[in-house]
C-alpha cells in the first residue's frame, strides 16, 4: 500500500514535471503569504495583483498562498521556515518584525537596496514617516510596507440626527465621547436596544485599540527603540483602561465583556451602535455595506492626538536561494510602487503606505469622491509606531487578559496593568536577561 | 438492529411520555443551527438590519452567497483533498490492521500479549495529542506540507485492529484450516475469508474512520500550507476568519453549508447502515 | 455483536497453531510489522521526545538540560492553571449532561418506528458536521445583538449575553457546543446497549409490578453498566482530544476563560514559541491520558473475565 502510495506521488510529481515543461527551468518559482484582511474578495484581488506581477515578469511564477489571519501567517511563515520551506515574500503584520529579527528568522533587504543604487534612507523616504519604526530594527531595513491601517471612530450619522448631535462635529475628546455615547445608547427597560459606542477587544484587536487609547492618553506603550521592556503599569495606560471601563461599567454606553471584530462591525451594521472604534482597513467594507449614511472621524483624545499604526509589511524569510531572493524582491518592490500600492489601497481601505500613490491622478479622484478616506490619511499626521517586541504575541496576550477581565468587571483597572506588568516582565526576561541585564562579570 | 428486539422495548414503559415529548422539543432546538445555516446562506440580504437571525426564510432566495463562497475558496480542490486523505487513511489502515487483527486472532507468538497491550496504547495517545513532536517527525520524513503528511500519523490503528480482531475471532477456525489444506497462505486466508466474512466490521471501521478524518482540523492546520493541499476543514476556517474586518455571515453560512453537505447526503442515502455502524462500533 | 466473547484465540486455533508452529510465530511478528512501524513513529516515538523535551529548554545555544524548571514554569503560569481548572469543568459539565441526554434519547427513541428514525437522524446530524463547521455557525448564533440566540430572546424582551465575550459564560456556551455535537454519538452506543438487554428481564420485571422508574433502575442501568464505562471513557478521549470550536469561537479567550489543555499546548509551540513548556504540558496530559487507559483497560480485563477468561 505505502509502495502503491508512493507511486502515486511519484507519478504527480512527474505529470507537474511535464506540465510545468521545459520553460520551467530558467524560471523562478516563488511563493507569496498573504494573510486576508477583511473578506474572501481581497483574496481574490491578490490573485489578480499576482497574476499581473507573473504576466509581467516572465522569468518568475510568483504564487500566492492565503495563510489566514495575522497572528496565523505568521504560525505558517514560522512553520514553513522550520521546515526548511521559506516563501520568498510574507505580508506580516508590521509589529512582529522586532519578534523574528530577534528570532534570527528574516533577512534585511540591506544589500538589496544598495545594489538598486540607493541608501537605507533614500529607500525608506517614498513611505509615510510613522511606517518607518515598525520597518528598521537596528538601522537596517527589515520590512517594505505594503498596506496600513489606523483605528478610526465611525458613526451612524441617522443616529447622530435622531439623538440630536451634529454629525459634522464628531466626538473631538473623551468628554464629548462620553457625552455623544450617553445621547446615543437606547434603552426599552432593562434592555438595551442600542449602544453608544462599541470597540473589540478579542485577542490581537483589543490590544491595537488599547494602545490607541494610551496613546491619545499621552502614553507610549513600548520601547520602540528595545524589544524588552513594555509600559503597562504606568499613569497613560492605567487612565486608558479605565476610561474603557468605565464607558461599560459606569455610564453603560458600551456592552460589556469581550467584543469581537466581527461582532462589532455586524452590530455597526445592523444598527445596534452608533458609533465604533475599528481599523482604517474595514473602510471599503462598511462603505459597500452600510445601508445608512456613516462618517469617521480621529480617534478622540485625552492628552494628544496619537495612534498605532497597523496593517503589514512585506518582509523575506532567510535561508532563500539567491535566485529566489531576488525574485522575491523584484515582486516586494513592484508591489510596493505607488501604483500599485494605491490599487490595493482604494480595493481595502487600508492607506497606501507609499506616498507616491497619492500623487496619481485615480487616487485623487478617489479620494475627491470619498471624503472618509481622505480623513484616514489625516489621521496619518498623528501616528506613531505598533507595540513590537520579544514575543509580542504573548506579551500583547498578557494586557489584553487582563483588559478583558476589565471589561467583564472582573477586575479593577489598577490591578489589572500591575498583574500585565509583571505577566509581561516574565515573558520578557530570557530576552532582557541576554541583552540589558547581561552585565559584564566584575572580579 | 431486528425488529423483533425492538418489540421487547415497549416506548411508553421505558419512558414516560412525557419524556418522549421532550425529546422532540430537542431535537427541534438540536436541528435550529442547520435551520439557520440553510435560511442563511440563501438570503439575499447580508448586512441589511437586524433580521439576520431570522429562521423564516425570504422570499426571494438567492445563490449569491454560494456563488461568492464557491469563489473566494477554492472548494472544489478542498473535496479532492478531504477525499484523498479519507481514502488514502482507510486503504493504508485496512491492510495494516487486517494483518494485525489476524495476528491477534490467529497466531500465536511470543509478546503477543505485551504487544497487544502496546498496541492498545494508541486507543488513548491519540495522535494530536502528540501533535508537538509529529509535525517535527513528519518535517524530518520530509512530508510537511503533503497529504502524506496529514494522513501518515493514522495510518496503524489500534482500534480497527481491535475491532477487526473480534470479527476475526468469530469466524470458525475450520473454514481456515480447509484452507490451508487445498494450499491456501495466509494472506489468501485474509483476503478470501476473514476479510468478506468481516464485512459489517470493516464497514463499521471505514464509516468511523472516513466521519474522523472528514471532520479533523488540528492537525492538517498544522501540516498543510500550500492552499492546494488544504482539506475542507482547513479551509473553511480560513476562509471564514479574516484579520481586520466584519465577516459575511450569510457566505460564511453557504461555505459551512457546502462542506457538510456531502456528508449529510451521504448520511441521507445510507441512514441506516450509517446508525449501524456507528452501534456496531460501540460493541467493545 | 454484543454477544461476542473476547475467547482466547489460542486454545481455538490450537490444532492449526500446532501444524506449523515455528513459521507462525515468525509470521505474526511480522504481520504486526506495519502497524508497529507507523505506532513506533507516530505513538512511542513522539512520547520519547515529549519526555525528553519536557526537561530541556530550547534556546540559541541548543537545548539545555533544565531538570523540572519546565513543569514548574506550566504550573506558575496562571494561564495554564486555568487551562486546567477549565479542562475539569468542560470534562464535568460536557460529559454529565451529554450521557444523560443520549440515555433518555436512546430510552425514548429505543423502538424503529418512522417517526422515531426521524427523531435519532436529526439527533445524530451534528456528529456529521465538523467542529470547526459547527462552530462558525455558532459563532453566529452566540453573536452578541444580532446573533440568533439574542435575537430570539429580544422578541421574548430578554436581554441576551455575551455569549462568547463574557469570561463567566463563554465557557458554559463552548460547553452547550459540545453537547450538542456529542450526544447524537453516545445516544447510538445506549441504543446499541438497549438490544442487548434480553426481553425476559423486562417481563419479569413487569411481572413482578415494578414501576417504569423502578424497571429503568433495576434492570435497564444494570445492563447498560459496560455500555456507559465505554461511553464515558470515549467522552473523557474527546474533552482531552477536541479544540478545533476554541479556535473558531474564542483562541482561549476572554481572559483564558475557555482555555483548555490542548488549546494551550498549542499556544506555547506555535504562538509563544515555547517548545519546553509546550512539552510539559504534554506530559501532563499523557498522563491523564494513561490513567484513563488503564481505568479502561482494567474494565476490558474484567469484561472478558465475566465474558470466558483471557490469557
Amino acid at each position: 500500500m505505502r509502495q502503491f502510495l508512493l507511486k502515486g506521488a511519484m507519478a504527480t510529481l512527474l505529470a507537474a514535471a511535464l506540465a510545468t515543461g521545459a520553460a520551467a527551468q530558467t524560471k523562478t518559482e516563488i511563493e507569496l503569504f498573504f494573510p486576508v484582511p477583511v473578506d474572501g474578495k481581497l483574496a481574490r484581488d491578490m490573485t489578480t495583483m499576482i497574476k499581473e506581477f507573473n504576466e509581467k515578469h516572465p522569468d518568475i511564477v510568483a504564487t500566492p498562498v492565503y495563510t489566514g489571519s495575522y497572528d496565523e501567517t505568521l504560525i505558517k511563515t514560522r512553520a514553513a521556515i522550520k521546515a526548511g520551506k521559506p516563501p520568498a515574500a510574507v505580508i506580516m503584520s508590521a509589529n512582529f518584525l522586532t519578534d523574528l529579527v530577534i528570532e534570527g528568522e528574516i533577512a534585511a533587504f540591506d544589500d538589496l537596496i544598495q545594489a538598486s543604487g540607493k541608501t537605507n534612507d533614500q529607500f525608506m523616504a517614498q513611505f509615510f514617516p510613522a511606517l518607518h519604526a515598525n520597518a528598521i530594527v537596528d538601522r537596517k531595513v527589515y520590512g517594505v510596507p505594503f498596506h496600513n491601517s489606523t483605528p478610526l471612530l465611525y458613526y451612524n450619522v441617522d443616529h447622530f440626527r435622531e439623538a440630536g448631535l451634529d454629525p459634522d462635529n464628531p466626538p473631538k475628546n473623551w468628554q464629548e465621547l462620553i457625552a455623544a455615547a450617553k445621547k446615543l445608547t437606547k434603552r426599552e427597560g432593562d434592555r438595551v436596544t442600542r449602544w453608544g459606542i462599541m470597540a473589540p477587544s478579542n485577542y490581537d484587536y483589543g490590544g491595537w485599540i488599547l494602545q490607541a487609547l494610551v496613546m491619545s492618553n499621552g502614553g507610549r506603550w513600548f520601547n520602540e527603540e528595545y524589544g524588552g521592556e513594555v509600559y503597562y503599569d504606568t499613569p497613560s495606560m492605567l487612565g486608558a483602561m479605565t476610561f474603557w471601563s468605565d464607558l461599560v461599567h459606569k455610564h453603560k454606553v458600551h456592552p460589556a465583556g469581550e467584543q469581537k471584530g466581527p461582532g462589532v462591525s455586524t452590530s455597526f451594521l445592523s444598527g445596534q451602535s452608533a458609533m465604533m472604534l475599528l481599523s482604517t482597513g474595514s473602510l471599503t467594507h462598511i462603505r459597500d455595506n452600510a445601508k445608512f449614511p456613516y462618517k469617521v472621524a480621529f480617534v478622540p483624545m485625552n492628552v494628544r492626538n496619537a495612534v498605532p499604526i497597523g496593517g503589514a509589511s512585506l518582509v523575506q524569510p532567510k535561508g532563500l536561494d539567491e535566485a529566489k531572493r531576488k525574485a522575491g524582491w523584484t515582486l516586494i518592490t513592484w508591489m510596493t510602487a505607488p501604483e500599485k500600492s494605491g490599487w490595493w489601497s482604494r480595493a481595502t481601505g487600508y492607506f497606501a503606505p507609499n506616498k507616491g500613490a497619492y500623487e496619481l491622478a485615480e487616487m485623487k479622484e478617489f479620494l475627491a469622491k470619498n471624503p472618509d478616506a481622505r480623513i484616514a490619511i489625516e489621521q496619518l499626521a498623528y501616528a506613531k509606531p505598533w507595540f513590537a517586541t520579544y514575543k509580542t504575541v504573548a506579551v500583547r496576550k498578557a494586557i489584553e487578559d487582563e483588559l478583558q477581565a476589565v471589561l467583564s468587571g472582573k477586575k479593577q483597572p489598577k490591578e489589572a496593568v500591575a498583574a500585565a506588568q509583571k505577566a509581561a516582565d516574565e515573558i520578557l526576561r530570557p530576552y532582557v536577561e541576554q541583552t540589558a541585564l547581561k552585565l559584564p562579570a566584575t572580579n | 438492529m431486528s425488529r423483533g428486539r425492538d418489540a421487547a422495548l415497549p416506548q411508553g414503559e421505558i419512558t414516560p411520555w412525557i419524556g418522549f415529548g421532550l425529546v422532540v422539543a430537542l431535537a427541534l432546538a438540536w436541528c435550529t443551527p442547520f435551520l439557520w445555516m440553510l435560511v442563511a446562506a440563501f438570503r439575499p440580504d447580508r448586512f441589511g438590519s437586524s433580521a439576520m437571525a431570522s429562521l423564516i426564510p425570504d422570499y426571494a432566495p438567492t445563490l449569491a452567497n454560494f456563488v461568492e463562497a464557491w469563489e473566494s475558496a477554492d472548494f472544489a480542490r478542498y473535496y479532492l483533498n478531504t477525499i484523498a486523505i479519507c481514502g488514502g487513511i482507510l486503504l493504508v489502515q485496512i491492510v495494516t490492521m487486517s494483518l494485525a487483527a489476524y495476528a491477534f486472532a490467529r497466531l500465536k507468538f511470543p509478546g503477543r500479549n505485551l504487544l497487544f497491550h502496546l498496541f492498545l496504547i494508541q486507543l488513548m495517545l491519540v495522535p494530536i495529542v502528540l501533535l508537538v513532536p509529529n509535525l517535527r517527525t513528519v518535517a524530518q520524513l520530509g512530508l510537511y506540507d503533503t497529504l502524506a503528511g496529514v494522513m501518515a500519523p493514522y495510518f496503524a490503528t489500534a482500534f480497527g485492529t481491535f475491532l477487526m480482531r473480534q470479527a476475526f475471532q468469530t469466524i470458525p477456525v475450520e473454514l481456515e484450516e480447509a484452507a490451508l489444506i487445498d494450499g491456501a497462505r495466509w494472506w489468501d486466508l485474509i483476503r478470501h475469508i476473514y476479510l468478506p466474512l468481516s464485512k459489517p466490521a470493516l464497514l463499521a471501521f471505514s464509516i468511523i474512520s472516513v466521519t474522523a478524518h472528514w471532520n479533523e482540523f488540528l492537525w492538517p492546520l498544522m501540516v498543510i500550507n500550500s492552499p492546494d493541499n488544504r482539506p475542507l476543514t482547513v479551509g473553511l476556517a480560513t476562509f471564514t476568519r479574516g484579520a481586520e474586518g466584519a465577516q459575511a455571515w450569510g457566505v460564511i453560512a453557504a461555505g459551512t453549508f457546502l462542506v457538510i453537505a456531502p456528508l449529510l447526503i451521504g448520511f441521507a442515502v445510507f441512514q441506516r447502515r450509517f446508525i449501524n455502524s456507528f452501534m456496531a462500533s460501540g460493541l467493545k | 455483536m454484543a454477544e461476542i466473547a473476547l475467547a482466547e484465540p489460542a486454545v481455538q486455533s490450537k490444532r492449526v497453531a500446532a501444524l506449523r508452529l515455528d513459521r507462525r510465530h515468525l509470521l505474526g511478528l511480522v504481520l504486526l510489522g506495519p502497524s508497529l512501524v507507523f505506532l513506533a513513529a507516530f505513538t512511542y516515538w513522539p512520547v520519547v521526545q515529549v519526555l525528553w523535551q519536557s526537561v530541556h529548554a530550547e534556546s540559541r545555544a541548543g537545548n539545555v538540560y533544565v531538570g523540572l524548571s519546565n513543569f514548574a514554569a506550566i504550573f506558575g503560569d496562571a494561564a495554564f492553571r486555568r487551562a486546567l481548572s477549565n479542562n475539569a469543568i468542560y470534562a464535568v459539565g460536557t460529559v454529565v449532561p451529554s450521557l444523560v441526554l443520549a440515555l433518555g434519547f436512546a430510552l425514548s427513541l429505543a423502538r424503529s418506528n418512522a417517526l422515531n428514525v426521524v427523531l435519532r437522524s436529526i439527533l445524530f446530524l451534528p456528529v456529521l458536521v465538523p467542529l470547526v463547521a459547527a462552530a462558525s455557525i455558532f459563532l453566529f448564533i452566540f453573536l452578541p445583538g444580532v446573533g440568533l440566540l439574542d435575537y430570539y430572546l429580544a422578541r421574548l424582551g430578554i436581554q441576551g449575553a455575551n455569549w462568547l465575550g463574557d469570561p463567566d459564560i463563554a465557557l458554559y456556551s463552548i460547553m452547550a457546543l459540545t453537547v450538542w455535537k456529542n450526544a447524537g454519538y453516545y445516544m447510538l452506543f445506549f441504543l446499541a446497549g438497549l438490544q442487548a438487554i434480553p426481553p425476559e428481564s423486562y417481563e419479569a420485571a413487569t411481572l413482578d409490578g415494578a414501576s417504569p422508574w423502578q424497571r429503568l433502575r433495576y434492570v435497564t442501568l444494570p445492563y447498560l453498566r459496560p455500555t456507559i464505562a465505554f461511553v464515558l471513557v470515549i467522552a473523557l478521549l474527546n474533552v482531552v482530544t477536541q479544540v478545533d470550536h476554541i479556535f473558531v469561537l474564542t483562541k482561549g479567550g476572554p481572559s483564558d476563560s475557555t482555555n483548555l489543555l490542548l488549546f494551550y499546548i498549542y499556544q506555547q509551540a506555535v504562538e509563544h514559541y515555547d517548545a519546553g513548556k509546550a512539552a510539559a504540558a504534554t506530559v501532563v496530559s499523557l498522563s491523564f491520558l494513561l490513567a484513563l487507559s488503564a481505568f479502561s483497560l482494567r474494565r476490558m480485563d474484567a469484561g472478558a473475565d465475566m465474558e470466558g477468561g483471557r490469557a
